[in-house]
């Protein structure tokens, strides 16, 4: 039986809080007690989680029947969900830097927009955004030769630059445009933008099944992509189904029988990646 | 020993079934007569392995809603003595029946969690690609692993799921229907087909469902390890000494079907029998076996019957 437990920020602060112990994971066979008692960071300093975050609800024994819910404004509250392997976070409102990073499984949901990095490195789960992304979305962090390794992610609005660099597995899905620079170093992986992507889309791309369809058309295609064919390809459906039936977008239904433009690249680095344009 | 099934008598006896090894794909086109095709092409000269390398047939037609890519659909049985032998006609009749026609894409129709073995089909029809294939991969974290590959043809691309489910399964439920004339014959066979269609996971591998000419083990000739069965045959049956046709009966047709599993196979017999059994004409039904000694399935008529 799913438990919930409400976490209501004590009002902004401009000192942003490190807070990764807001998973189930680690919330899960804890007291209500104990996990208001929690460590986080404030700047520099260590507090306990009650000077900042009041905690209300039912604690589940096991992370997977965990449900966290954050009341309000939390953009200054970082790392939520990070490295969690199961349950379900909710943020009313908009979430801080580092939302599911390296997270395995559980889902997370962001009523409001996301900063950066949501989602870097993650290897599996499902994080749902829906109003904009940050940037480096899907990201490896800095010096990091794999970004996301599985999992899902999917905006409703925009992202910003760098969205899925390194990715290596798994899916983002942008309804809105992306910024510069969007599967930058990708080796696998898809992703999927119903705007339009920034300059430099699929910039030094190697491939490895990797691909990027963009259903909004792309505005600067790198040099180092080759034009092959307009094409239908009956894989796209299987996605697009997927997206429409898993994830509820109705707007992927609509593609389902449209042509695309298949680019191959990136030319500079040999890869073999796709960029599929509609 | 016998029993009466809707007036008619039926020979309390038993189907004997082998074990075989078989599989299910979903050809996908982008019209229904495209899948059809497809699936007609490949599971041409495949009614017995006595002749055939495998057996296989047309299982069900899918439906746009519950096809994997949302287009219409053949799902198609093949099977085969062994997992390698199964896995060889596989592969060449998808190369060269389902590759080669327009529009189709290949989906594994036997989920991992009721397979036995997952065959590396997809994995090897791969290197046609010659190098351009590409490998596709989804759900990976977040939904069911599947892996697929994307290969690059004259039409455009050709898609196959990277393995096939397979399993141990039954081969040779069977059951004979006799009726007064050829035409009352042919007609309750055809309603048992349409009955064992209702039957997930069967398939009828000879033509139309139905085999006229039922073969008996060895012949007078020495070179031939089949030939027609004798005690079945009408046209002698004055002349041939151990011949079993009734008083009454001037036709006989074998109705043989491959399935997944017994129980199933055992439910398409009763409700083929059944439906056989309420057309005019049909006198008499029995089965064939070998008195039990080579099958591993004794698929009685009577529980047949009983399981509808």
């Amino acid at each position: 039986m799913i438990k919930k437990i409400v976490l209501t920020p004590k009002g902004f602060s401009s000192i942003p809080i490190e807070a990764d112990v807001i998973s189930p994971d680690v919330f899960a066979g804890k007291t209500l007690k104990e996990i208001r008692n929690l460590p986080i960071h404030y700047g520099n300093e260590e507090i306990e989680m009650k000077e900042y975050i009041h905690a209300q609800g039912k604690v589940a024994e096991t992370p997977e029947n965990q449900m966290i819910v954050i009341d309000g404004d939390a953009r200054h509250i970082k790392q939520i969900g990070t490295k969690m392997t199961s349950g379900r976070i909710v943020v009313q409102g908009w979430a801080g830097m580092h939302l599911g990073a390296q997270m395995s499984g559980g889902d997370i949901t962001v009523t409001g927009n996301a900063l950066d990095w949501v989602g870097a490195e993650m290897k599996g789960g499902l994080i749902r955004i829906l109003g904009d992304a940050g940037n480096l979305l899907g990201a490896a962090y800095r010096g990091s030769s794999e970004g996301m390794t599985g999992g899902c992610i999917a905006v409703t609005g925009s992202a910003g630059i760098e969205m899925g660099s390194f990715m290596r597995r798994g899916m983002i899905v942008v309804l809105g445009d992306t910024g510069d620079f969007t599967g930058v170093h990708m080796n696998g992986g898809e992703i999927f933008i119903f705007g339009k992507p920034g300059k430099r889309v699929g910039a030094q791309a190697r491939g490895n099944g990797g691909f990027i369809a963009c259903f909004g058309g792309v505005n600067d295609m790198l040099p180092t992509y080759r034009f092959d064919t307009t094409y239908t390809p009956v894989f796209m459906r299987l996605y697009l189904k997927e997206l429409y039936e898993k994830l509820g977008l109705s707007t992927a239904a609509q593609f389902i029988d449209t042509p695309m433009k298949r680019y191959r690249g990136d030319l500079a680095v040999g890869g073999n990646a796709e960029i599929l344009v509609a | 020993m016998s029993f009466i099934h809707n007036g008619v008598e039926i020979e309390d006896t038993f189907a004997e079934g082998f074990s075989m090894w078989g599989s299910r794909i979903i050809i996908t086109a982008s019209s229904q007569k495209w899948a059809d095709i497809a699936a007609t092409t490949m599971t041409g000269f495949a009614t017995s392995v006595i002749a055939c390398d495998c057996e296989a047939g047309i299982e069900s037609f899918i439906a746009p809603d519950d096809s994997p890519d949302g287009r219409p659909g053949t799902a198609v049985m093949v099977y085969g003595f062994s997992r390698g032998k199964l896995s060889a006609s596989m592969l060449n009749r998808l190369g060269q029946c389902v590759l080669t026609c327009p529009t189709t894409a290949v989906y594994n129709g036997l989920p991992e969690e009721a397979a036995d073995e997952m065959l590396d089909i997809g994995k090897s029809v791969r290197f046609f690609g010659d190098g351009y294939q590409v490998k596709m991969r989804m759900g990976d974290g977040w939904q069911q692993r599947q892996r697929f590959w994307r290969i690059p043809v004259m039409q455009g691309e050709f898609l196959i799921e990277e393995k096939i489910g397979a399993k141990k399964a039954v081969a040779g439920g069977n059951f004979l229907v006799m009726g007064d004339t050829e035409e009352n014959t042919l007609k309750a066979a055809e309603a048992s087909i349409e009955a064992i269609k209702t039957v997930p996971g069967i398939i009828t591998p000879f033509p139309g469902g139905l085999c006229r000419s039922g073969s008996k083990v060895g012949s007078t000739y020495s070179f031939l390890k089949a030939s027609t069965n004798t005690p079945f045959c009408p046209s002698i049956k004055n002349s041939f000494k151990e011949s079993k046709i009734p008083e009454g009966v001037n036709s006989v047709i074998e109705v043989v079907l491959n399935g997944l599993d017994e129980p199933s196979v055992m439910r398409a017999m009763g409700l083929g029998i059944d439906a056989a059994t309420e057309v005019e004409g049909v006198k008499s039904i029995t089965a064939v076996n070998f008195d039990g000694k080579l099958g591993k399935f004794k698929m009685s008529l009577r529980k047949s019957l009983e399981g509808i």
